[in-house]
């Protein structure tokens, strides 16, 4: 009986061994091996090119954040001013808001109501510009990359209305006439040709219905800044990372 | 034969347990690994019953193996051909060999009792 007790006891414990470490094999999640197709490579490629570029992109957060710590660090070391920083930023809000006059250049569009005593069309209001005329202009111009928009002195920004108020055209709470003057800083030769080439909005407005519509391309184009209030009685801010 | 099994079920329950795992990379080696341990095991039980068990042979068995396998398996990783087929043909072939005898011996050790 002794002589067969101590392989047994030295086989039980390399057993026990094994399966610790089959065990913990097992933990590690590889259940199987599923075979691979090509389409679930490419989705794996997709995947892993989003992912990456979810890295680089919060490295770059990352990156800008450790700038900003910095600059509070150098406030806290009083090696920078704080009033300095503001005004920069106060500067930077002003332009991205809009509440900061831009010049630049960019085209100039000069729209009017059909001139001529014919009538085109069937009726009257196919001869006089209308919100929509104005609305479909604006984002060609968008479209082309305008960076800046103004219509008769009054800025366009993220929450100007554009809305048909009998024969005028109400603007930022502010009605304006013709004839329209929209003034927009971009790459002019980008949105001279949004508006002006055959097919689009604004040459088939000249072309069709006789409505007067003068771009022209200007080196020197001057934007006024928006002179109404932002207010928000429903929207609240939400923090980066909340959800 | 059961002592073993039994071996293996405390050794999976405690492995279970322990919080350690694997580092994802290392699977094809270690699953060869396994492969050669449990073939060392297997020769193990037959030589106990055959009563030519000798501790010494087992434990080198049971190390070098294993550790022939992993490495077998790594440098075929290395060269692109999967060398590790090797030790699974041969561990597995040995633990169905082993299995065999083993049958035998309980089955007609029975018989005669």
């Amino acid at each position: 009986m002794k002589k067969t007790n101590g392989p047994k006891l030295i086989l039980t414990l390399f057993s026990i061994a094994i399966g610790i470490i089959i065990a913990s094999m097992m933990k590690s999640g590889i259940e199987h091996y599923a075979p691979v197709t090509v389409e679930s490579i490419q989705s794996l490629k997709s995947e892993i090119s989003m992912i990456n570029n979810e890295i680089i992109e919060m490295n770059q957060i990352i990156k800008e954040k450790e700038e900003e710590l910095e600059i509070l660090k150098n406030i806290y070391k009083n090696e920078e001013d704080i009033v300095d920083i503001l005004s920069i930023d106060l500067v930077n809000n002003k332009f991205n808001s809009g509440y900061s006059r831009l010049v630049g250049p960019g085209i100039s569009i000069k729209m009017y109501d059909n001139q001529s005593s014919e009538i085109i069309g069937f009726d009257v209001n196919d001869d006089i510009i209308h919100d929509v005329d104005i609305l479909n202009i604006l984002n060609d111009l968008r479209v082309a990359g305008a960076e800046a928009i103004s219509i008769n002195g009054e800025r366009v920004i993220s929450s100007s209305e554009i809305k048909c108020a009998g024969p005028t055209i109400r603007i930022n709470g502010t009605s304006v006439a013709t004839p329209f003057v929209i003034k927009a800083i971009g790459d002019p030769k980008q949105l001279m040709a949004a508006v002006n080439a055959p097919g689009t909005y604004g040459e088939t407005l000249r072309e069709v219905y006789a409505i007067g519509f003068e771009p022209s391309i200007e080196d020197k184009i001057i934007i006024p800044s928006y002179s109404g209030r932002f207010s928000f009685k429903y929207a609240k801010p939400k923090g980066e990372g909340e959800i | 034969m059961f002592f073993a099994l039994i071996g293996v079920l405390v050794g999976g329950i405690i492995g279970l347990l322990l919080p350690y795992t694997y580092n994802t990379a290392y699977t094809l080696y270690i699953t060869v690994a396994i492969l050669a341990c449990l073939d060392s095991v297997f020769g193990g039980i037959r030589a106990n019953l055959e009563e030519q068990f000798n501790i010494k042979v087992f434990i080198s068995g049971f190390f070098g193996n294993s550790i022939l396998a992993a490495f077998l398996a790594y440098v075929g990783d290395r060269l692109g051909v999967p060398l590790y087929y090797a030790a699974i043909f041969t561990f597995g072939n040995r633990i169905f060999d082993n299995f065999a005898s083993i049958r035998r011996i309980l089955l007609f050790r029975k018989k005669s009792v």
